[in-house]
């Protein structure tokens, strides 16, 4: 059996962070709730990203979406957990992939509404989720829209749903076989 | 970049610590060969293996970048392992075995290419293997078998899931079986009963599956084998008139380049590095790569066609219970590769596999299209509700699908493997009656909406193909080169034709006879 520490960290959600020196562990809930300095996305990047993932997953901006996403795309090849790395990208094109779909994603609400995401409504929101989901703006650059939104869409699930909390959301018993010694 | 030599020789040296490369050092090294491992990956533990898809990334290949282009790509990533145990470290322990037909497709139907011996050749070797790890299974069920020993375990359990899919088959006059799976039904060989949770693409830490790390690689080492990690191999060295290879080069993570001298060399470092390396070890002598005078090497590369089945059932399918790899197999359309509408190709389907929330295979990938207010409700409905099912096709072995060096070097100053793998007409069509024909079994099956997946690779090989002579393969049945007589490729880079079935019983099969046949000769 291991520790809890062991195993948020070994689960791939807890983050790493140095503090003061010393090396302390927590969930990207916590790293949020902390403010902990992130390495790769600006606090535009933030506002855009913290806000479309919620309107995609609901609970992904309270989960820590930002500080998940960026702490692994500051990590080597093989250390990296996001779900990116099935999709055929090379690992140095990650943090690219994710600034030019955030900033498609700014752009296309701004010139669609003259808002960002975080002012939209729910049913302005939707409007344009459907939009990246079916590749239909034309001022999208880059990988498609809705290759940018699957993966969004499966980094925020992983958070939301891919824990021993979100597993009990939906009814799923964890039922780890290396078991963390309390819940998280 | 400091150059160190080794300080010894070794009789056998081995790239790759996955399947095909943990059972060749086993039964090399307790047949008294010195016996080296390099692997590119680390060093891997039960212990290390966490119940997590996210953490189970971490046993996905995290070598260098792997360039991909065509209709079908290989999903390297995804496919692939990193690590000891490779890519069977994470794999579901499904395997059936390859059908007669399967090995002499050329002949019999004018397409890809035929094996230099037919299943007779490799049965026995199949028998083997089953008794030596453990099998579950009922080959009674299985009505579409080829010869074979009856499994030494009894079946697993099938759960509500694949009680409920079964109806659907059972109601169009179509045949289901339990999974010949090695995964402990009963405890065996050392290793205990399997606990039904779903964790297998995480790696099983209790040793259930039979994975490297419980079978092949403890014995290795037991017998001396030593093993190193972290140790990427970039070079295949050979001697000055070009009638041998005399061992390899390899860094460390530190950048330090080291050389091993061998009396022979087995690569077994999957599909794609292995045709890589041999291509990457060009020199004046062969300025195209080791064993590649015909053009061969990287050349018929191949990946299964896959398509997942879902549906949402009234009632209760507890889907999250069983093996990853599924519950029931069906193989009623393998016999006949030749199908309606210019189809080829066998294919079977893998029924009531376990699902986890999150994932490219989890629940909320099963609807991407769901998302918003709409998202929790689905996920909620369908951990209950949910069954699933995933049809496995034939690729056909196709000249123009390959490995090639990219014009990209990696950290290493070694080019990166660029891979092209396009499906033909025969293999669309193939898919499409596959498809028509899984959402036809769940709405028999009483799925209230049912609905497919994307088209995807699964599982790699070719890329270094066996055959009867060098103007038609890489190496010989053994997986000696042709032309290099100390150089082995074992693993599924060999296969000169897909079959329609997991590949890891028979890259067991085929590494057992190989190391067979090279301890006999040398």
């Amino acid at each position: 059996m291991s520790s809890r520490r062991t195993f948020i960290k070994q689960s791939g959600v807890a983050l790493s962070y140095i503090l003061g020196g010393a090396h302390v562990l927590m969930t990207p809930a916590a790293a949020r709730e902390r403010e902990i300095a992130l390495q790769v996305f600006s606090k535009t990047e933030v506002l855009t990203l913290e806000a479309l993932a919620d309107a995609i997953v609901p609970g992904a901006q309270k989960a820590g979406i930002c500080h998940f996403l960026d702490h692994h795309l500051a990590q080597a090849a093989e250390d990296c957990l996001l779900m990116i790395k099935y999709m055929g990208l090379a690992n140095e094109a990650y943090p690219d992939f994710y600034q030019a779909g955030i900033e498609n994603a700014r752009i296309h609400a701004f010139n669609r509404f003259g808002k960002s995401w975080a002012e939209l409504n729910p049913a302005d929101s939707t409007i344009l989720l459907d939009e990246m989901a079916t590749d239909r703006i034309a001022t999208w650059k880059g990988a498609p829209a809705s290759f940018f939104f699957f993966v969004l869409r499966s980094d925020a699930a992983d958070l939301v749903y891919g824990t021993e909390e979100g597993f009990a959301k939906i009814g799923v018993p964890y039922a780890a076989h290396i078991a963390p010694k309390s819940s998280w | 970049m400091k150059k160190i030599s080794s300080l010894h020789k070794v009789d056998t040296l081995i790239v790759g610590a996955g399947a095909s490369g943990c059972l060749v050092a086993a039964k090399s090294a307790r047949a008294g060969q010195n016996v080296l491992i390099l692997e590119a990956g680390p060093e891997r533990k039960l212990e290390d293996l966490f119940s997590s898809q996210i953490w189970a990334r971490k046993l996905k290949w995290g070598g260098a970048h792997v360039e991909e282009e065509g209709n079908l790509k290989i999903g390297h990533a995804f496919n692939s392992g990193y690590g000891t145990g490779g890519s069977a470290l994470h794999h579901f322990a499904v395997w059936p075995r390859l059908h007669a037909n399967d090995f002499k497709v050329r002949d019999t139907y004018g397409v890809g290419l035929d094996w230099p011996f037919e299943y007779a050749e490799l049965q026995p070797y199949y028998d083997r293997i089953q008794k030596e790890i453990g099998i579950s299974g009922d080959a009674s069920q299985e009505t579409w078998r080829p010869p074979g020993d009856a499994y030494p375990m009894p079946a697993l359990p099938v759960f509500p899931q694949g009680r409920i899919i079964a109806r659907g088959f059972s109601a169009r006059g179509m045949q289901t079986a339990p999974i010949p799976l090695a995964i402990n039904s009963v405890p065996g060989n050392q290793r205990p009963a399997c606990l039904f949770d779903g964790w297998c693409d995480a790696g099983c830490p209790t040793g259930a599956l039979a994975n490297p790390l419980v079978t092949y690689l403890p014995q290795a080492l037991k017998a001396g084998c030593e093993i190193r990690h972290n140790a990427t191999v970039t070079k295949i060295l050979h001697n000055k008139p070009g009638t041998a290879v005399i061992g390899v080069e390899y860094v460390t993570r530190n950048g330090s380049v080291h050389q091993v001298l061998a009396d022979t060399v087995v690569l077994a470092a999957f599909a794609v590095q292995n045709a890589r390396l041999l291509l990457a070890s060009r020199t004046d002598k062969f300025p195209d790569g080791l064993a590649n005078e015909h053009g061969l090497v990287g050349r018929y590369l191949m990946t299964h066609l896959s398509t997942s089945i879902y549906g949402l059932f009234k009632e209760e399918t507890s889907p999250h219970l069983g093996p990853t790899g599924g519950q029931l197999i069906n193989q009623d359309n393998y016999a006949n590769k030749q199908k309606e509408n210019g189809a080829f190709g066998s294919w079977q389907w893998l029924i009531a596999n376990a699902l986890k929330p999150n994932d490219l295979l989890g629940i909320v990938n099963t609807r991407p299209d769901i998302y918003g207010a709409a998202l929790h409700p689905f996920m909620a409905r369908a951990a209950r509700h949910m069954g699933n099912m995933v049809n496995i096709g034939e690729d056909v072995a196709r000249f123009e699908n390959r490995v090639s060096l990219s014009k990209t070097l990696d950290a290493y100053n070694m080019p990166l493997a660029h891979t092209v793998h396009n499906v033909g007409p025969e293999g669309d069509a193939m898919n499409m009656l596959a498809v028509k024909e899984g959402l036809e079994v769940f709405k028999a099956a009483g799925a209230v909406e049912a609905w497919q997946g994307p088209r995807f690779g699964m599982h790699l090989l070719g890329g270094t193909v066996m055959g009867s002579n060098p103007k038609n393969s890489v190496t010989d049945s053994y997986g000696r080169c042709h032309t290099l007589d100390n150089l082995y490729v074992v693993g599924p880079g060999v296969f000169p034709s897909s079959g329609a079935v997991n590949p890891t019983f028979t890259i067991h099969a085929l590494a057992l006879r190989t190391i067979e046949h090279l301890l006999k000769a040398g």
